[in-house]
Order: C-alpha cells, then sequence, then structure tokens
C-alpha cells in the first residue's frame, strides 16, 4: 500500500508553505532584534523603504492605524515596540518585489539598541535551589508547582539509602524540515490566510487574538506541512504577513529563514532536575523531583509544561511519599513551546538515570527493580486517577527477554541500557469530521492537515476502510478551510488517530446504520450507533460501485440514493468526537496545576552502544523499541512514527544543542553546527515492537504514537552508556567531548563554560 | 542576485568567458557546494557563472608512479573506485566522509583544493601524499606540490586565469585517515589526521612518514616533529606514542563551538596513534606496498 502523498511529494508536485504564490505578490523579510534583551532608543525606515522595490515597512508604531479595534498587549507585542525579550525578535517588517530586495532593506531598518542585561543561564544567578521566600515578587517566574502525597521527609528519614542527583538537559530545536512561510491575502473584511500549520482552527483562534478580529472574518487553510513536531501550531508569522498586505492591498508571502527558525519559532530550553529517590528493604519508598525550567522569553500561559511534565518524573512506579517542586522561569531565550513530548525526554533522561544508578547503587537489576514497582491496570497513579489499560509491565517483560539475549552477545566494552517513557495522550479539544458516500466511494470532509505522520491522509482513511467495508482507494480525503470544515483542534498531542479517527469512525457507522436500514427495506432511521460499536452491514466495492451487503442480499448503494442524494453529490453523515474528562485527586497540589491523564501510553526502549574509551564518542548499535500502541491502526504509519521519534530522540541523546555565548546569543542557529540525525546516524538495528491489548480511546482501542516513543530514547541511551563504563553522564546530548570529560579523559569541566553547580540536597528536605 | 551561466566545453572558450568584466564578474564554478552558499549569503555577487563541469578535466588514470586525477572529477566517481580504496586508502577513506552522497555527486577535488577551506577532510590526505597539482592557463601548464600552494581559506597560489587540470597522486601507498565528529555523519572533523608512509626515496636511509593534521586550528598543518619519529616500516609501540606525544605538542589548537582546545589536542594524539597502527596494519593485510 502506498500512501496517496508518496509520489507526489517525491515528484514534488505537493504546495508547501514555502512554495505558495499569486500574481502581484510581494515578498516579506523580517527585521529581527541582534540581542536578548535590549532597549529600542530609536528606529529609523527612512533608509530601507527608500530602496526601489520597498512597497512597504512596518513597525510597532503602524499597528494601530492598521487594526483600530484591536487593543494592544504590552505583554505580547506583535513587533518589539520598546525593549526586545530574545535575540532575534522582529522588530520591522519589509515587504518588496523580491525576496533579496525584501531582505536587503530589512538589514537597511536603522534600530539604536541600548543593551540590557540578559538572564539566559538559569544555574549562574539561581545556584541553589530558590526558596519561595527568595522567588516571591520575583516577575520572571512564569509559574511554579507543588504537590505532594504522604511524607517524604519521613521516607527518607526511613530509609536505608536516600540517593541524590543533578541532572541537566540544553536547548533542542525542532527543526521541521520545511520552515514557516505562509501567503497573507487581505479583500475587504476577508482576512485569509494560506500556511503550513498543524493545526487551522488554533492558528485562527491566536489569530483572532493577536489580530482583534471577529472569528468569522479570518479565515486560515492549510498546505501540506513538512514536519510539525508542535512548533506549527501558533500564528507565529501570519499576523505580519496579513498586515503587510493590509498595508500594501497586495498578497503578501513570508517565510522564515533557517537562522529564523532557531531564533524565534519555539523550542525546548535548558532544564534542571535535582532527584532524590528514597529505598527501604530494597523497595523504593520516597521520591522528590525538584525542577528548574527556563521556559525562554513565553509569557505565563505557556507553562503547562511545568505542571505536565513534572509528574512523569515520577515514573509510573509505587511510591509511598512523594513531592514535586518546579519553576518555570522566563529568560531572554528563545521562547519555549510545544515540542513532540514538551520536556518529556528531558524528565525521563533525569528520571530513569536516576532510578537505573539508584539500581546499580544498591545492586540490583535495573529492569528487574523497574518491574518491581511499575504501575498494573488498576491501581491508583500518584495522582490518585485509575491506571487505565496500560502496557508497562508486559513491555518491561519483554524488554527484559529481548536483554538477556543481547547481553550474551555483547562485544567486549559494549554496554546494554534500559528506560522507560511515560506519557498521556487524548482527544485534545475534540474534533469533527463528515463523510459523504457518492456512487463512487466515500470522501472524508475535516478540517485537519496532513503533517507527514500519515495520521490524515492514510490513518482516517484506514479508519473508513476498515468500517465501511471500502477498498482504501474507494476512499478520500477532502481538506477545507476554517470558514467551511467541521471543527477540529488539530495534528498536536498524538491525537488526530484518536480524536479525528474516532470521529471519521462515528460518522462511517452512523453512515452505514442509515444506509443500512434503507437497503434492508427499513426506511431512513436516524443514526445511531449499533450496541457495540460493530457496523450492522457491510458495504463493498463490486465492479467498481459500491455494494450493500447483508446475508444474501446485495444492492449498489447507488440504487439507495435518491435522486435528489445523487444531484447534490451523496449523502453525508457527521462524528463528532469530544472525548470525556478527567480529573485528580486535587488534595496533592498544594501550588500551581498539575494536570489528569487520559490514555497512559508506555515505552519501554533499550540501547545498545559501543563507546570509544579513548576518545569518548558513543555509537548507538542496537536499538529496540516496545510501545503500547493499544491497536494499530495504519502498521506503516506507525512503524514511521516510532522510527522518526527514536531518531529523533537520538539527536537529543547524542548530537542537539543550542549553544549560546556569555552575552546570550545562539551560537549555533543553523544545520551547520546545529546537528540532527542524518540517516547515516540510523542504528543498524532497529526493532519496533507493538503491543497491543491494552486499549485506549482511539478506534478499536487506538492509543496516541507521535510523541511516545522519544521519551525514552535519552535515558536509554545514557544507561547504556553508564552500563558499559560504569560512569553516569549527568547531561545532555552526549556529545564525545562531554562524554571525555565525564570519564576522566581530560579535565571533568569545559573551560569556556562556568556553571557551579546546585549543591545536593540533603535527605531531610535542605534544612 | 542574478547572473547567467555558461557551460563551456573547451579551455579557450572558459577562459574567454573568466575574462570578462571586471574581477569577481566572471566566477569560474566546479561542483559548487560552497560557492553556492557564498551566492545564497551575498558573499559572491557575480554576473556570470563559468561551469567548468563540461571541459576535458575528468581523466582517472593509474600509471607505475601514481594516479592522475581530474580536477572535475566527482568525489562519487573517486569513491566507488577499487582502484582508489586500494592504492590511496587515505584519500578515499577522507573522500568517504565528505557531507553526504547527495554532495559527492557534485564535490570535486579540484574545488575543494582551491577552496582550501580550514577545515577540508580531504587537504590532510592530499598533503600527506605529497599530491601534485599540474595548473593550466593560456600560458601553458606548470606543476606545483599542494603543500606550498594552500595558504589559507580561500588563498592558493592559484594565478589569474589558472585552473587546475589534475592532481596526481603518488600511488600505491599505505595511509589512512582517522577523524573525529561530534555527529559521525555529515559534519566537520573536530580533528581529521592523515598518515601515510611513503617508500624509500632511491637509496635512502628510511621510508618517509607523513602526518598532517585538519580542522584543530586554521589550515591544515603537518607534523614534521611526529614524522621524525618513525623511521621504519613498522615501527615500534614506544615510537608510534612518542610520534602522537610530539604531534600533540607541536600542533596549534584553537577553542570554538565544535570542540575545546583541550579536548582538540587530546584527540590528535589519539588519532596519530591509530593512524601509525592501522597503517601498518592495513599495509601487512594487504601485502606490502
Amino acid at each position: 500500500m502506498t500512501r496517496p502523498d508518496a509520489l507526489p511529494k517525491a515528484e514534488g508536485r505537493v504546495e508547501f508553505g514555502a512554495d505558495l504564490s499569486a500574481p502581484r505578490m510581494l515578498w516579506a523579510a523580517y527585521a529581527t532584534a541582534p540581542h536578548p534583551h535590549a532597549r529600542l532608543r530609536s528606529l529609523s525606515v527612512d533608509e530601507a523603504l527608500a530602496t526601489p522595490g520597498v512597497r512597504a515597512v512596518l513597525t510597532a508604531a503602524d499597528l494601530s492605524a492598521l487594526l483600530p479595534k484591536r487593543k494592544p498587549d504590552p505583554q505580547r507585542p506583535l513587533l518589539v515596540a520598546k525593549e526586545s525579550r530574545f535575540q532575534g525578535e522582529p522588530f520591522a517588517l519589509v515587504a518588496a518585489e523580491d525576496l533579496a530586495t525584501a531582505r536587503a532593506a530589512a538589514r537597511r531598518v536603522r534600530a539604536d539598541w541600548e543593551v540590557l542585561p540578559a538572564f539566559t543561564d538559569l544555574t549562574k544567578e539561581l545556584p541553589s535551589w530558590p526558596t519561595p521566600e527568595v522567588m516571591k515578587g520575583d516577575d520572571r517566574v512564569n509559574a511554579h508547582v507543588l504537590a505532594s502525597r504522604g511524607d517524604f521527609e519521613k521516607a527518607c528519614r526511613d530509609a536505608d539509602v536516600v540517593h541524590d542527583e543533578t541532572y541537566r538537559t540544553n536547548m533542542v530545536a525542532q527543526v521541521p524540515m520545511e520552515p514557516h512561510a505562509c501567503l497573507a491575502r487581505v479583500r475587504g473584511e476577508d482576512w485569509h490566510v494560506r500556511t503550513t500549520t498543524q493545526t487551522p482552527f488554533g492558528l485562527r483562534e491566536d489569530l483572532v487574538d493577536k489580530l482583534g478580529l471577529p472569528t468569522e472574518r479570518v479565515r486560515v487553510e492549510g498546505t501540506w506541512v513538512g514536519g510539525g513536531f508542535g512548533g506549527k501550531n501558533e500564528a507565529l508569522l501570519e499576523a505580519h504577513a496579513l498586515l503587510l498586505s493590509k498595508r500594501t492591498g497586495r498578497p503578501v508571502r513570508l517565510a522564515l529563514t533557517f537562522r529564523e527558525e532557531f531564533l524565534f519559532s519555539r523550542t525546548t530550553q535548558p532544564a534542571v532536575f535535582q532527584m532524590t529517590s528514597c529505598v527501604r528493604g530494597g523497595r523504593l519508598i520516597g521520591r522528590r523531583t525538584r525542577l528548574l525550567l527556563d521556559t525562554g522569553a513565553s509569557l505565563p500561559g505557556r507553562d503547562f509544561a511545568l505542571g505536565y511534565a513534572l509528574g512523569f518524573t515520577l515514573g509510573p512506579y509505587r511510591l509511598d511519599a512523594w513531592e514535586l517542586e518546579g519553576y518555570a522561569l522566563r529568560t531572554h531565550r528563545p521562547p519555549f513551546g510545544p515540542h513532540r513530548a514538551p520536556l518529556a525526554p528531558q524528565c525521563s533522561f533525569a528520571a530513569e538515570s536516576h532510578l537505573d544508578s539508584l539500581a546499580r547503587r544498591i545492586g540490583v537489576d535495573p529492569i528487574a527493580f523497574r518491574r518491581q514497582h511499575v504501575w498494573e491496570a488498576g491501581e491508583k497513579t500518584a495522582f490518585g486517577q485509575e491506571v487505565p489499560p496500560f502496557a508497562a509491565a508486559e513491555a518491561l517483560a519483554r524488554g527484559q527477554a529481548l536483554e538477556r539475549s543481547w547481553r550474551a552477545e555483547l562485544p567486549p566494552g559494549g554496554g546494554i541500557g534500559i528506560a522507560v517513557g511515560f506519557w498521556s495522550t487524548g482527544t485534545g479539544a475534540g474534533g469533527e469530521a463528515i463523510v459523504r458516500l457518492c456512487p463512487t466511494g466515500l470522501t472524508i470532509v475535516q478540517g485537519e492537515r496532513e503533517i507527514g505522520t500519515g495520521s490524515v491522509c492514510e490513518a482516517t482513511r484506514a479508519i473508513a476502510s476498515r468500517v465501511t467495508g471500502l477498498p482504501m482507494e474507494a476512499v478520500q480525503v477532502e481538506y477545507l478551510d476554517t470558514s467551511r470544515a467541521p471543527f477540529d483542534s488539530g495534528v498536536w498531542g498524538s491525537r488526530t488517530t484518536i480524536a479525528l479517527g474516532r470521529a471519521v469512525q462515528k460518522a462511517c457507522e452512523a453512515l452505514l446504520h442509515d444506509l443500512g436500514r434503507r437497503g434492508l427495506g427499513l426506511g431512513r432511521g436516524h443514526p445511531r450507533q449499533s450496541r457495540r460499536g460493530a457496523p450492522e452491514v457491510r458495504l463493498e466495492l463490486f465492479r467498481g460501485r459500491v455494494m450493500v451487503r447483508q446475508g444474501e442480499l446485495a444492492r449498489p448503494l447507488v440504487a439507495l440514493l435518491t435522486s435528489q442524494e445523487r444531484k447534490r453529490g451523496g449523502v453525508e453523515a457527521l462524528g463528532k468526537e469530544y472525548g470525556r474528562s478527567h480529573d485528580i485527586d486535587r488534595s496533592v497540589v498544594k501550588d500551581g496545576e498539575l494536570y489528569p491523564y487520559s490514555d497512559l501510553i508506555a515505552s519501554v526502549h533499550l540501547a545498545q552502544v559501543a563507546v570509544d574509551r579513548d576518545t569518548g564518542a558513543v555509537r548507538v548499535e542496537r536499538y529496540a523499541a516496545f510501545q503500547d500502541a493499544g491497536h494499530v491502526v495504519d502498521p506503516e504509519g506507525y512503524r514511521g512514527q516510532v522510527e522518526g521519534a527514536v531518531l529523533m530522540g537520538l539527536g537529543t541523546a547524542l548530537t542537539e544543542e543550542g549553544l549560546l555565548t556569555p552575552q546570550g546569543r545562539l551560537q549555533n542557529p543553523g544545520l551547520l553546527d546545529y546537528r540532527i540525525p542524518t540517516i547515516r546516524d540510523v542504528p543498524s538495528e532497529l526493532q519496533i515492537v507493538a503491543i497491543e491489548g491494552h486499549p485506549g480511546s482511539g478506534p478499536w482501542g487506538a492509543k496516541g504514537v507521535g510523541e511516545p516513543p522519544i521519551i525514552p530514547v535519552p535515558a536509554a541511551v545514557a544507561n547504556a552508556l553508564a552500563d558499559a563504563t560504569g560512569a553516569r553522564v549527568l547531561e545532555i546530548p552526549l556529545t564525545p567531548e562531554r562524554v571525555a570529560r565525564a570519564l576522566g579523559i581530560i579535565s571533568a569541566r569545559a573551560p569556556t563554560q562556568e556553571v557551579p553547580g546546585m549543591p545536593p540536597v540533603t535527605p531531610t528536605g535542605g534544612k | 542576485m542574478s547572473f547567467t551561466l555558461h557551460f563551456p566545453t573547451r579551455l579557450e572558450e572558459a577562459w574567454d568567458l573568466l575574462e570578462q568584466g571586471p574581477p569577481g564578474a566572471s566566477l569560474p564554478i566546479a561542483g559548487g557546494t560552497d560557492l553556492l552558499l557564498g551566492l545564497d549569503f551575498g558573499r559572491f555577487a557575480p554576473e556570470r557563472l563559468v561551469s567548468l563541469s563540461r571541459l576535458p578535466l575528468q581523466r582517472l588514470e593509474f600509471g607505475r608512479d601514481g594516479v592522475r586525477i581530474g580536477s572535475m572529477l566527482p568525489l562519487r566517481t573517486l569513491e566507488l573506485d577499487e582502484r582508489v580504496r586500494k592504492g590511496v586508502p587515505a584519500l578515499a577513506q577522507a573522500i568517504n566522509e565528505v557531507g553526504s552522497v547527495q554532495l559527492r555527486h557534485r564535490a570535486t577535488l579540484g574545488g575543494n583544493v582551491v577552496r582550501a577551506s580550514a577545515t577540508s577532510d580531504l587537504l590532510p590526505p592530499l598533503v600527506a601524499l605529497e599530491t601534485e597539482l599540474t595548473l593550466v592557463s593560456r600560458g601553458g601548464r606548470r606543476t606545483v606540490r599542494l603543500e606550498g600552494f594552500v595558504e589559507g581559506s580561500w588563498k592558493t597560489g592559484l594565478r589569474v586565469g589558472e585552473i587546475v587540470e589534475e592532481l596526481h597522486v603518488p600511488s600505491p601507498r599505505p595511509g589512512t585517515y582517522q577523524w573525529q565528529r561530534v555527529r559521525p555523519a555529515n559534519d566537520i572533523s573536530q580533528v581529521g589526521v592523515a598518515v601515510v608512509r611513503h617508500p624509500k626515496n632511491g637509496g635512502g636511509p628510511s621510508v618517509r612518514w607523513r602526518i598532517v593534521a585538519g580542522g584543530t586550528a586554521g589550515s591544515f598543518q603537518r607534523l614534521t616533529r611526529a614524522e621524525a619519529c618513525l623511521e621504519r616500516d613498522e615501527p615500534s609501540e614506544r615510537e608510534v606514542a612518542e610520534a602522537a606525544r610530539e604531534a600533540a605538542g607541536e600542533a596549534k589548537f584553537l577553542t570554538d563551538l565544535r570542540a575545546a582546545e583541550e579536548y582538540r589536542r587530546h584527540l590528535l594524539r589519539v588519532l596519530v596513534r591509530r593512524g601509525i597502527e592501522r597503517t601498518v596494519r592495513s599495509a601487512a593485510t594487504a601485502g606490502g606496498g
């Protein structure tokens, strides 16, 4: 089976955001702040405006004339008015007849900056764990979370072993192959933008908010998306392009350069995890995580990651007592944002490295130690929810069997590591789909866009095909803009197959139910789901026509369509999926917010590494991913998601790192020195095992797969490294130089980094 | 940015085109793997680009004294040639690590030499192999040693109107290219070291070892003190260690975002040792050379 987008993409025939064009189109470019934190003393656009070919230059001063009804939010300026909050923040825009002119003119927008001190290193100004007294009134605190259950301090006192470690993670960018790009056109009251987005409806909401326009005036039309990992959710550049179009009366194309992608699309910023675990009689009795999270130049409201991610540092393990505390801090680094299981790979690196080193310290097999504590369905999570069907225990058992066979063949000097990733996915903000049956086949009418995973262009068809019995070739997907499509909350949070998939499933079932009754001479009934969700009739394609088949009866479906319905192009049915809400035991939350889980998904990964003891280079030679799948809807798409996530996780584990100068400027905003994995970095052995039978809330029990498989990768590699060398590297990425320092091959501290470490906490909570 | 692109098929035609306009108006383009980036970033603004790809500069000939490689032969062709792999393993190994397969279909040795990048993976093996270049101009041909020809990034002894015609690489020569990168594939080497063992020069007292480092600081560096530690076909363990120590002592290193000076120094020592050992080992299995 070949995906419908495969050949057109290979042949370069699909239109991505950067390919968009229109007659009389203008090209736009940004002028961006050179300093992470600086006051804009003065601004002159004269020289830029005088450049031949330039049609408009926009600065913050022009906005009120273009948007008279908008109430500007000083916290979220569309363009820098007074102070830059991060390097690369836009302060002006140019539209010109061609791109080179636009870029040249953007460089001629003269800005006079007064450089202000930049806060770009969490550990520099906060050398030890900050107490609430210290942080009170600090306006850099975006969010604070404090939660606990049981008596952690007592657990520490009762423990045989109290294990303390501090882990650090660094800046990781998303690096979609296709940069952000859009084509905007304002005609009268129609603010229309075509753009590469994961969430057309979410982007519309964001635009409405940014521009102060009524929802129905803003029309978002998605394009094919060349990779979206969370960064193509919000309106990053669309508002700017629309404003330039409003000003010039012409279509405007705006795209980010790769440098701009690194500087002002959304990234994961550094985090520091202080992990403490208590063991008594070989049993884990308590754990505490203290997390300092750099949220870059993000404002409050982008702090969900703190409350959401923090819980994952406890792991899916039984604990008598636990305590979680975290600060999300605003810095002058690039803004933090949603990024394929936001912060979860970092949390897992800290939590699963820590658990591994604890098991080794007390002389217990790390896998057996995990199996001893892992949740089973039916018990309670740390936050008091009932554990839904969950494959963690089964995945660990299978991982252990594989580990034994790998260890029997392990070359000298190699190492094997295991790690558990734990995540929750669900339906997001819900979604709807319409299916339309016409004599030639079925069309899924919906408002999401295909971002490359296959969840829209392939999985929805697989679902419709399975419900209706129609062959895949007879099912197609129609992509509509936000003014015409049924609502859907977009491709994010591993939710597409769950929510849109369920909506499609329900729509097909409703259609079948209705038509099936008619085919059996039962008259037109109301669409109703059969009791067990299974269709009562099957449709088949027979000699090019859709047939309804039930027992001995077989009639072409066309015969069931009334002449009116044929004239209208077929019959339609609507499916909606808004999931169900969940909640946690609120008594555990002392400050801030924790979030409930929907489906729970386990990812148990095994990595085998070879370590060069002379240079510190780590090579991943074998890799296996045991994934809690619930149910696999589209096997090829499923495998693609796991492979892609593992490879992306290997980048986080081994090579990817945004490096800042002491002044806070990003040194490597490009693909040369920001190193994402290449095809040659794929481990020669990569096993993917989908474990079914622990159902989630998607079609036939499917669970989300976009995010979960990236989560345990850094920890699995770090644990393999520790297994091979006995040395634990407390910071990712595990670059050869960092590993060389940890192994004592060269001195322990890099000369350019002056990082005073946070002192280890005392078992009794830092008294 | 706008320019015209020309594909001359004869050298005379190429010179006619290259001589048009003031300096910088006409630029030759080989594989273009670096030049195109320069155009994109506005580093060059030529009126015309003169492609050398259809000129007769693509020969690959093995003779008794070595191999003659046309300056415009794509790296990928060399990489897939068994005779190159066996005859000049140091060069073949380095070529295999340049960029990606796609890039190597475009990139050429001539382009790499004239670009003279400080981080070139090809210059160390070419210098260690004692490569000579044939340069051709309207005035005729001349032959130069590569070692003195490259002066620094974009700086070489190439004169106005000269085109690199071919490289003459002595072969067979046992040797190896050792490198280390943050990301193994498609990255710039933190340190690269070429080690090549040359045979006795008629009646000379010993073999000649050539050890050339790249990526450590500025352009490539020949490590003569390290070379001087080695006099035999198969140096002793002590001599190898001595050479590695000398190499780390004599080379210059810098700290940048790819590696700290201390780590580069350590890497060089490791890679020089491995380079010598592997050269000896591969020469032994190849039946001498």
